[in-house]
């Protein structure tokens, strides 16, 4: 307990402002390394109609040229160990559905001769027209992204028997809550994709072990999950890999993707000698994941003093060419499409679109932050219409002790109340004195209308 | 190609066009200096050179020959930093460590040349310099607090856990 409120040394902070603190790209090795570099799709949608590396392999210093036929296991997905079945191939095979997809990898003496081996190698390809708008994804003549089709087509379960293709919550009667509204107060949000940019750019270090074992040093932000994926394209049990983890140079969520660990483990498998790959700035932006677009449309049945009866949601989450973790950023959305707030009565509904955008990621918050976006905007635009103040429409709302979530969980510590409370307080808002009094405890008929006791008391379905 | 680094002379191998930042990094293995950019855009790969802060990833070697260098580790090490690395270490002006090769190379450079500057003329000197993860204020507290004269007891910094780290000798 010596650390709450003392102010404590950073434990690497010695190292970061000396110079001394290793990242991946420093790190040296007493027999070198060969470096990669990719070639990748210069389109967002095209089939490949010829592919051919002669020249470039017969280039100077060019030890290898990868293609999908080199890779042990091509295709696998990002959390195929939860059962959601693979579909983002390591190299591309046939097609190229986003700008950047890899297709093929060269190891040379140096990033020079790699380049130059990449720029060598000839491809063909025939360009289809790609999709973009998530919102066009559903129209029947739009152009096809995926092949599951445009939208995910289930949620949980074997793609075999599939389940349903949309993510979907539902709580309480959202029929009643309309009926029973004084006002409906809808609203359209669209956040855009965003590039995580770390000044690090994507880089891996991988070093084949005589004995077989690939080591990999690695900037992931997720050690475990990227040793998974590195062994599952080597086609090797878990013990078949060693990740070493070195400094981060800035990730916030960019970096659970391992998009640079296991190319370059394929091409030290395929040379036998260590390789890094270090994106380009270029590369980073272009080609790395970024945090999800999102269309999200709501109505909320509000009654005239405020109260959130009801709330439709209707959300579109922009996976990009790939699914990689995209179904677990929808489902987290979807269960929080609420926000801070206790709404008895709710439907939410999502879709994960497929389009010819670069494979969403995680960012900070990975799917939630949208929801806080809506949730607050909706807050601010009720007090708008009702004329009301949006603290006291927060904290009338706000979750409290024993509230049930849309997604069934009964919150045991909700601190929308103190927050609120808080922020009112540093903004210089004086809060009404039974708003000022307002605690997390369960909501009492003092602020709560009778009416509403039970409705609040509801659990979730679905 | 002869350069000083860091104190030491070195006579280069590599061609006149390779990059500052290259020779540094893939000769001499002097890994301080980072590769954020290689298009002068971010100010990570930023050393002094005779004493000026320049971006090593635009200067080829042909330009630099006979110059004097100082990278980050040139300034201080964990035990005895120098006043800006302490500073930066005490004020949480760095949280992943990839910018502050070039933050603290240029922040040296300005005190150098202005031992006083304004918040404004601070925000100036490291306005090509790219932070993702830290913000700019707490860089920029550090900055001033060395210009202050606050000094740090290296002793304190370094420990990782347990007990308070204050400044001496601020002479607000
Ligand atoms: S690497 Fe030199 S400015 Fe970015
Ligand atoms: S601390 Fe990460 S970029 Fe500045």
């Amino acid at each position: 307990m010596k650390a709450i409120g003392a102010r404590l040394p950073r434990y690497e902070g010695a190292g970061h402002v000396t110079g001394q603190t290793l990242f991946v790209d420093d790190i040296r090795l007493p027999q070198g390394n060969l470096w990669a570099k990719a070639l990748r799709s210069p389109h967002h949608s095209a089939r490949i109609t010829s592919f051919d590396a002669s020249k470039a392999a017969s280039l100077p210093g060019v030890h290898a040229i990868i293609t999908h036929a080199d890779v042990p296991r091509n295709v696998f997905g990002h959390l195929a160990f939860l059962g959601v079945p693979a579909d983002e191939p390591l190299l591309a095979v046939d097609e190229v559905r986003y700008l950047g997809q890899p297709i093929a990898a060269v190891a040379a003496d140096s990033e020079e001769a790699a380049q130059a081996a990449v720029d060598a190698i000839e491809v063909e390809y025939e360009e289809r027209e790609p999709l973009f708008d998530m919102r066009k994804a559903f129209d029947p003549d739009a152009p096809k992204a995926h092949h599951w089709g445009n939208w995910l087509p289930y949620f949980g379960g074997e793609l075999e028997n599939a389940g349903p293709d949309r993510r979907r919550i539902r709580k309480g009667d959202l029929e009643w809550a309309f009926e029973k509204a004084d006002t409906i107060v809808k609203g359209v949000y669209r956040p855009a994709a965003i590039e995580h940019a770390p000044l690090e750019t994507q880089v891996a270090l991988a070093v084949p072990e005589p004995s077989g074992r690939m080591v990999v040093y690695s900037c992931t932000q997720a050690m475990h999950f990227s040793a998974g994926h590195v062994a599952a394209h080597l086609g090797v049990p878990l013990n078949g890999v060693k990740l070493v983890s070195s400094a981060v140079g800035g990730g916030f969520g960019g970096k659970v993707d391992s998009s640079s660990d296991t190319i370059a483990a394929v091409l030290a498998l395929k040379t036998e000698r260590p390789v890094k790959w270090r994106w380009t700035r270029e590369e980073e932006f272009l080609c790395s994941g970024t945090r999800a677009a999102w269309h999200i449309e709501v109505a909320d049945a509000v009654t005239k003093d405020g109260w959130i009866l009801g709330r439709k949601t209707l959300t579109l989450h922009d996976a990009g060419a790939y699914l990689r973790h995209s179904s677990y950023a929808t489902t987290k959305h979807t269960f929080h499409c609420a926000g801070a707030y206790t709404i008895p009565n709710v439907s939410f509904l999502a879709f994960a679109v497929f389009t010819n955008r670069v494979p969403s990621t995680a960012m900070r918050g990975f799917g939630v932050t949208s929801t806080s976006f809506l949730a607050e905007m909706q807050v601010n635009r009720i007090a708008k219409v009702l004329d009301l103040d949006p603290y006291e429409v927060r904290l009338k709302n706000a979750n409290r002790i024993g509230d049930t979530m849309p997604n069934t969980v009964v919150l045991k510590d909700p601190s929308t109340v103190p927050v609120v409370q808080a922020i009112a307080e540093h903004a210089g808002i004086e809060l009404a004195p039974e708003y000022k009094a307002m605690t997390w405890e369960p909501r009492t008929g003092a602020v709560l209308p009778e009416w509403l006791v039970e409705q609040q008391a509801k659990g979730g379905q679905d | 190609m002869k350069i000083t680094v860091n104190g030491a002379e070195h006579e280069l191998a590599s061609p006149p066009l390779t990059s500052l930042l290259n020779a540094l990094r893939d000769e001499l293995n002097v890994t301080g200096p980072k590769v954020g950019c290689q298009g002068g855009n971010c100010g990570t790969c930023t050393v002094l050179v005779d004493g000026e802060p320049r971006r090593s990833c635009l200067l080829p070697l042909a330009m630099v020959d006979g110059a004097e260098v100082t990278t980050i580790e040139g300034l201080g090490t964990p035990k005895r930093m120098h006043p800006m690395q302490a500073a930066f270490h005490f004020y949480y002006g760095s949280q992943c460590g990839f910018c502050a090769p070039g933050m603290i190379t240029a922040s040296v450079a300005l005190l150098e040349r202005n031992p006083n500057p304004t918040r404004k003329q601070i925000q100036n000197a490291l306005g090509g310099h790219i932070c993702r993860c830290t913000g700019y204020v707490k860089i920029i507290d550090a900055v001033e607090a060395v210009a202050r004269g606050e000094s740090f007891d290296g002793a304190e910094l370094t420990r990782s856990r347990g007990g308070e780290a204050t400044p001496k000798g601020a002479s607000a």
